[in-house]
């Protein structure tokens, strides 16, 4: 099979494309579904099938716990952070996500069940940054957490909160764009 | 023998294999058996403080060498996923 650093294009239908743009835009807004991290960002897995050069994402899953607080993850994020973190107002604590190990078991779990293959994440920037206005690029803290993670880093640019888009990024690596085709149903 | 259920990530240096079985008491045994047959899956150890097991869903914190395995039972290894 071909590997994923050498994929060239990713299809994502558009009821995909709906279902995580309206994982962002829920977020964004506060509503928060129960036992879901109250953290104003979106990040979830994308998951479906490989064929020779292609990818077809086939199944969008939200994840709803952020583990940011929890020791021994929360020590490693701070370092990470601390060291390639742009500056920002916000608090360090509240800016990265890490996933839930038994959350993430169980969507590995729940993928080998339906014979679906994890190609990546994605996770959402809202705020403009001063060379970066539509933030439709991975920061370097995206690309150092997505160092040899064999994944795609999906973007979802939402500062315009009603023009959405969306890239793809091999390992988080700016130089590796792969186009996304959203494909209509 | 114990199962061990490999990460989507990392199944690149298990020739894609979902699920590896090895012969071994301890969870140590268990761990330096997959990586003598599958040396990329060293780097599961990249980030130590990244890295839960699991064994037959309960999430073990104990030191390696301690927990004993028995036949069958399974092990799943989770690196979480992380973004900015």
């Amino acid at each position: 099979m071909t590997e994923l650093s050498q994929i060239g294009r990713i299809v994502l239908p558009q009821s995909g494309w709906d279902e995580i743009v309206s994982h962002c835009r829920r977020k964004l807004a506060g509503d928060f579904l129960p036992g879901e991290s109250e953290v104003r960002r979106a990040y979830g897995i994308l998951a479906g099938l490989q064929e020779k050069t292609e990818i077809k994402i086939d199944s969008v899953l939200p994840v709803k716990k952020n583990a940011r607080a929890v020791e021994p993850l929360k020590t490693y994020m701070d370092t990470v952070m601390e060291k390639y973190a742009k500056p920002s107002k916000t608090p360090m604590g509240q800016r990265g996500w890490i996933t839930d190990p038994l959350e993430l078991k169980e969507c590995y779990e729940a993928c080998d069940k339906e014979d679906l293959q994890i190609f990546g994440t994605y996770h959402m920037h809202i705020v403009a940054w001063e060379g970066d206005p539509l933030r439709d690029m991975p920061t370097v803290l995206d690309t150092v957490l997505a160092r040899n993670s064999n994944l795609f880093t999906f973007i979802i640019a939402m500062v315009d909160e009603s023009n959405p888009s969306i890239k793809a990024f091999y390992e988080g690596k700016s130089e590796k764009e792969v186009p996304v085709i959203i494909e209509p149903v | 023998m114990a199962k061990i259920i490999i990460p989507f990530p990392f199944r690149k240096y298990t020739d894609s294999l979902r699920e590896v079985l090895v012969e071994s008491n301890t969870l140590a045994d268990c761990i330096e058996a997959l990586i003598a047959r599958y040396p990329g899956m060293n780097s599961i150890q990249d980030h130590p403080a990244l890295l839960s097991i699991f064994i037959n869903g309960k999430q073990t914190k104990e030191e390696w060498n301690a927990v004993s395995l028995a036949h069958e039972d399974e092990i799943s290894l989770i690196v979480p996923i992380a973004g900015g």
